[in-house]
């Protein structure tokens, strides 16, 4: 079955692009909307979205390859982040990341078998002075322990 | 001190418009589009001697007046909101917590270069400050301070907040300009430059966040009350993010000039536990740096940090103490900038792979004493010749922990394991 | 134009504003090397091989991407730009699997070149090379090996900025960026293979030229595309007698660095063909192998008592073949129906690019030379199927296979009372034929094309022909003085010189004044 947007979704795409000084402009915000709204960004989506937006498929594959939150492979509901960059590494991301590794049972790059979690390392997130941290989808975790991990996966399962 | 960038954060709900507007906000932007011609504007901000709060340190007056005056195509104003260099979390305080002032500096300054569509780029990360911002733009158009004919004025202004997707790479402003074209953050060679040639090839100005948040502040006070404050070249407060092994982490505002082991010790009180200072990074990771013999008698200006043989950079301070693996450091910022070559030139994407590899091996024990030249001399040979200065950001820092930490890096080679532990 | 005065490795160069510091230093013949750099494309400037030293700059810069300027002081050669040169070559060869001995760019790889140039010591590179796709079928006519690839992005702003059509985009980022197509589509526009060409090194090879033949071994003939009227310069590339590829050369005021891929590989149906080796004569039972003097005498005799005829020359033939043609056909009939082939189709913007609507590369000179009595070839067409004529020459045009109306055109040629087809194989037209005699191909002749737009171009002899045929200007030439017309000229360029002289557009011109990129005939373009 061909992708296609939501009507409602469709208001706000045409919304968005005729806001920017040129459609093309606005690829990367409707790749953004895709995600949420497919899921992920599997090869029809990338072909939906190229053609609405009217740029060749390849360009917008190229793009999706760049950017770390664009994902074409499926994640689980809850996207775990781990900042691993230095500020955080110095305050224990290893732990943090070793910690949800045995809790989830996964490897960094896995999502868990009930399609619940998926694990990834990230670079900074703008919040060293509150390392080490992650993200869970949009919301940030800050001063992790791994009692806080804990805590966290519980109060998400 | 006064504050003038954290003047509001503390402040119950600083980030609504009502709150803002009770302190003074919106005025400066009433006051130019009322009294000052936009080269008024641009002559305020010149005579303030505002730098530019990104990490280079460019004059933002003259950056502005860069803009060509006469030019048909539309002209771009972009508020750089990527903040993405490791250690550096100021952009983010400004955004959630005082998103007008911002905004009020985004108008200031389309004004000023007579722009009248604005971009505020955020990093997709963001995504409790996209909704911060998302609603104060909001307030600022229903209050009359964005689209058409503002306050009167006749002066019309379209800003978009626009959201990236994860690359540190579009901080860098011709990376920040590909991606805002919808492609990949790809760097643009240079020249030409982004006033004249920049979105779209129209004339584009991109400033900083902590830049621009602070341009409402001088035209409502005065260029001279904020060049009173600072040194003679570097002017104003300028704001430093402190992490790693610190008591006090967090953002702090210091006129420039403060001393910076005074600023360690006493502001942000010290390294904790019963540790020592090993090492620090004033600039974030791309900024070489300072062992802690190094740091006595420099200052937190952009003259004196250059002295010492480092950079202010985006005000990152990172701070290691004694129990650090310095070759684990230089390894996690190299593997930092392996992942985020954009990849476009040749230096800079085999340079950065190259060297993280050899620092890995290093790291497990698999080094060699001829790896620590050989780094040096990759990290030499992409300084200075790629296309942006992301090669230069992630070379120097590399050359730096061998070159300030040789003995460790020898000893960590020859035990094949971490001398520390 | 603002002359421009610098100086580049100590020597004076004079150039013009707005040019960049690489084009200057080529016309002065100062070989600065590069590979992202490519004069039709946008810049790009992300392989820095061209890093140069410029006085009063601190840093080195790209001269791919530096404009020239008044008192500039270049240094192309000094310590600081080879260390740097090397210093690139290695980047560019740390994942690189170094396996020239297999592959198919070997000879033509500008890898390869500035490796050498530059004595490059063994590799310092001792960590794990990072793995990319090989051998990945991009289209009909293109692979990719993306271990060889140095991301210069050349072929993706050639689909970007030329064709238009983006089929090619970088993938990933970092020392992980390769070059992809979107998973499923191919790239298969029409100016495909270009990409090719202006890959520096062996990534994009040509899957129709891949391990036919080492490069070194290749025999270089510049010559013209017969492809269609456009008359796109080309090198016809050959090996023990065959042709092996067709490479573009740069004619700025004709292809500039481009071919088609219809016309890059149109030598496989023109050339490699069961040839035609001995004049066939109609006997009872069918055509029988004779000698070429029966056979032109029989043709001539045959031609002469079917009047009216109809004369069709190839959009192939040469000027040269058109001029005495004309001539041949004049003597065999009053009132001569004389036309060169010629038919359009519809072209996609792509190749719009390039191409043009025919496939008859010399129509505007066949009828310059007086080869168009009739109204155009699709009136004779419609002429010969509703029966007007009587006896035929047809010239190197199978017209029976012709798509549409080939089963009319057959009935039409049963009908006549007499055919002579001349061609290089034994096709369904000349299958018909009274006479039928063996002639050569393109790319075994010398002669000239007269572009669509009025550019007269040289051919030149890239194959030896077979034996037993002949070209069609020597048949031509063979049957005038039997008609009583006669010839002086025994060789193309004495033939040419007669149509300097008797032809006015063509007046003062020689084979000299044509030189290797052709001349642009002074008058407007005639109208089609
Ligand atoms: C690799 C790299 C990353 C950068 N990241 C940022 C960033 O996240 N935010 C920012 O404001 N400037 C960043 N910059 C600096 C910008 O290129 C640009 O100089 C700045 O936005 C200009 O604003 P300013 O004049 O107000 O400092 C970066 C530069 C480089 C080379
Ligand atoms: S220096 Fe690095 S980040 Fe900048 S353009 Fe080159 S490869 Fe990209
Ligand atoms: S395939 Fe060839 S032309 Fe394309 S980027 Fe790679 S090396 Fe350059
Ligand atoms: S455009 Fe015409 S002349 Fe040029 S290569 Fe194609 S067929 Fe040949
Ligand atoms: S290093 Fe983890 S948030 Fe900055
Ligand atoms: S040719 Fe100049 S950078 Fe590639």
């Amino acid at each position: 079955m061909a992708l296609e947007f939501s009507p409602e979704t469709w208001r706000r795409f045409e919304e968005l692009v005729g806001r920017y000084p040129k459609k093309e402009a606005a690829l990367i915000p409707v790749l953004s909307m895709a995600q949420k709204e497919f899921g992920h960004l599997r090869l029809q989506a990338m072909e939906y979205v190229a053609k609405i937006i009217e740029l060749p498929a390849a360009r917008v594959y190229s793009v999706v390859s760049f950017y770390t939150m664009l994902n074409m492979k499926p994640v689980g509901k809850y996207h775990i982040q781990v900042c691993r960059t230095l500020p955080c590494a110095l305050m224990g991301a290893e732990r943090m990341a070793a910690r949800l590794k045995r809790k989830l049972g996964i490897q960094v790059g896995e999502t868990t078998s009930d399609g619940n979690f998926t694990l990834t390392e990230v670079e900074c997130l703008a919040s060293c002075g509150t390392a080490p941290m992650m993200q869970v989808n949009e919301d940030y975790y800050e001063n992790l322990t791994e009692a806080k991990v804990d805590d966290v996966l519980e109060s998400l399962k | 001190m006064e504050k003038i960038l954290l003047r509001n954060i503390d402040i119950q709900d600083s980030h609504t418009l009502q709150v803002y507007e009770s302190r003074g906000g919106y005025r400066a932007l009433r006051k130019a589009l009322k009294e000052m011609t936009p080269e008024r504007v641009t002559e305020e901000v010149k005579a303030s001697g505002l730098r530019g709060r990104g990490g280079a340190g460019f004059p933002t007056g003259m950056k502005w007046s860069f803009v060509p005056k006469d030019s048909l195509k539309p002209k771009y104003l972009i508020c750089n909101a990527d903040e993405s260099e490791p250690g550096t979390f100021k952009d983010r305080l400004l955004i959630e917590k005082d998103p007008h002032a911002m905004v009020e500096g985004v108008i200031l300054a389309s004004y000023a270069i007579q722009s009248h569509t604005a971009f505020i780029y955020i990093r997709g990360e963001l995504a409790f400050g996209a909704k911060v911002l998302e609603r104060a733009i909001a307030e600022a158009y229903q209050a009359g301070y964005l689209g058409k004919n503002i306050s009167g004025s006749g002066y019309d202004l379209e800003l978009i907040l626009h959201r990236g997707a994860g690359a540190y790479i579009c901080g860098e402003e011709t990376g920040l300009l590909s991606s805002l074209e919808g492609g990949r953050g790809w760097p643009k060679v240079k020249p030409p430059f982004p006033a004249t040639h920049g979105l779209f090839g129209c004339p584009t100005i991109v400033n900083n966040v902590e830049t621009l948040a602070v341009v409402p502040w001088i035209i409502d006070q005065g260029a001279a009350r904020y060049a009173a404050i600072g040194t003679e070249k570097s002017k104003g407060t300028k704001l430093f993010c402190v992490s790693g092994h610190i008591r006090n982490p967090g953002v702090y505002e210091v006129e420039m000039g403060y001393p910076f082991r005074q600023f360690l010790e006493e502001d942000c009180g010290g390294v904790p536990g019963g540790k020592k200072l090993k090492g620090v990074i004033p600039g974030g990771a791309s900024m070489p740096v300072l062992r802690a013999d190094e740091i006595e008698g420099v200052r937190m200006d952009y003259e004196s940090m250059q002295a010492a043989g480092t950079l202010l950079g985006s005000g990152g301070v990172i701070v290691m103490d004694d129990s650090t693996c310095m070759v684990k450091t230089a390894w996690n910022i190299a593997r930092f900038f392996a992942h985020e070559s954009c990849g476009q030139c040749s230096p800079c994407r085999e340079g950065c792979h190259w060297m993280e590899k050899i620092f890995a091996r290093i790291d497990n024990g698999s080094g060699e004493k001829a790896d620590l030249d050989l780094i040096l001399n990759i990290s030499g040979n992409i300084i200075g010749r790629t296309i942006c200065p992301f090669g230069d950001a992630a070379a120097m820092p590399a050359a730096a922990f061998i070159k300030k930490y040789r003995d460790e890096f020898e000893e960590h080679i020859r035990q094949k394991r971490c001398v520390l532990t | 134009m603002d002359p421009v005065k610098l100086t580049i490795d100590g020597r004076e160069v004079v150039t013009t504003k707005g040019k960049k510091v690489i084009q200057a230093a080529a016309d002065a013949g100062i070989v600065i090397p590069y590979y992202c750099y490519h004069p039709k494309l946008s810049i790009a400037g992300n392989c820095r091989m061209c890093l140069v030293e410029i006085e009063k700059m601190p840093r080195l810069q790209i001269a791919c991407n530096t404009d020239v300027s008044e008192g500039m002081v270049v240094l192309t050669q000094s310590p600081k730009v080879v260390e740097a040169r090397k210093s690139v070559m290695e980047f560019l060869l740390v994942n690189h699997p170094l396996d020239c001995p297999i592959c198919d760019q070997s000879g033509e790889c500008w890898l390869q070149d500035y490796y050498m140039q530059h004595d490059l010591q063994g590799s310092r590179f001792e960590e794990r090379k990072e793995h990319d796709r090989k051998r990945e079928i991009f289209g009909p006519y293109v692979v990719f090996d993306g271990e060889r690839c140095i991301k210069c992005t050349r072929c993706v702003r050639f689909l970007q900025e030329v064709t238009r059509t983006g089929e090619l985009e970088v993938l990933n980022r970092g020392d992980h960026s390769t070059i992809t197509r979107f998973p499923g589509r191919t790239l298969d526009n029409p100016l495909s293979v270009n990409v090719v060409d202006i890959c520096p090194v062996g990534a994009l090879t040509d899957r129709d030229f891949r391990f036919k033949v080492r490069v070194w071994y290749l025999k270089k003939t510049p010559s013209v595309c017969p492809g269609c009227s456009t008359g796109c310069n080309i090198s016809v590339e050959t090996y023990q007698n065959r042709i092996a590829r067709f490479k573009p050369r740069v004619n700025e005021e004709v292809n500039s660095h481009w071919l088609c891929d219809e016309g890059r590989y149109c030598f496989h149906a023109l050339t490699e063909v069961e040839r035609l080796t001995s004049p066939l004569i109609r006997q009872e039972g069918g055509l029988v192998p004779t000698d070429w003097e029966t056979a032109l005498w029989a043709a001539l005799t045959g031609l002469g008592k079917a009047d009216p005829l109809a004369g069709v020359l190839s959009g192939r033939n040469t000027n040269e073949e058109a001029f005495l043609f004309g001539k041949v056909i004049a003597k065999l009939s009053a009132q001569p129906a004389l036309e060169v082939f010629y038919q359009e189709r519809e072209l996609t913007e792509t190749e719009k690019v390039l191409k043009s609507p025919d496939r008859s590369p010399n129509f505007q000179g066949a009828r310059d030379m007086g080869v168009s009595t009739n109204g155009g070839f699709d009136l004779l067409l419609r002429e010969l199927i509703e029966g007007k004529f009587r006896g035929a020459y047809i010239v190197g045009e199978d017209l029976v296979s012709l798509p549409g109306n080939g089963e009319k055109i057959r009935q039409a040629l049963e009908k006549l009372s007499f055919l002579v087809v001349q061609d290089t194989e034994l096709t369904s037209t000349a299958k018909l034929a009274h006479v039928v005699l063996p002639a050569t191909n393109f790319a075994e002749k010398e002669g000239t094309y007269t572009n669509r737009k009025g550019r007269v171009q040289k051919l030149n002899a890239a194959l030896v022909p077979p034996v037993g045929a002949l070209h069609d200007w020597q048949i031509f030439a063979r049957l005038l003085p039997d008609v009583g017309e006669k010839i002086s000229s025994h060789t193309p360029a004495e033939i040419f010189q007669e149509i300097s002289r008797q032809i006015p557009r063509y007046g003062g011109l020689s084979y000299a004044t044509i030189g290797e990129l052709g001349i642009q005939l002074s008058d407007e373009t005639k109208q089609l």
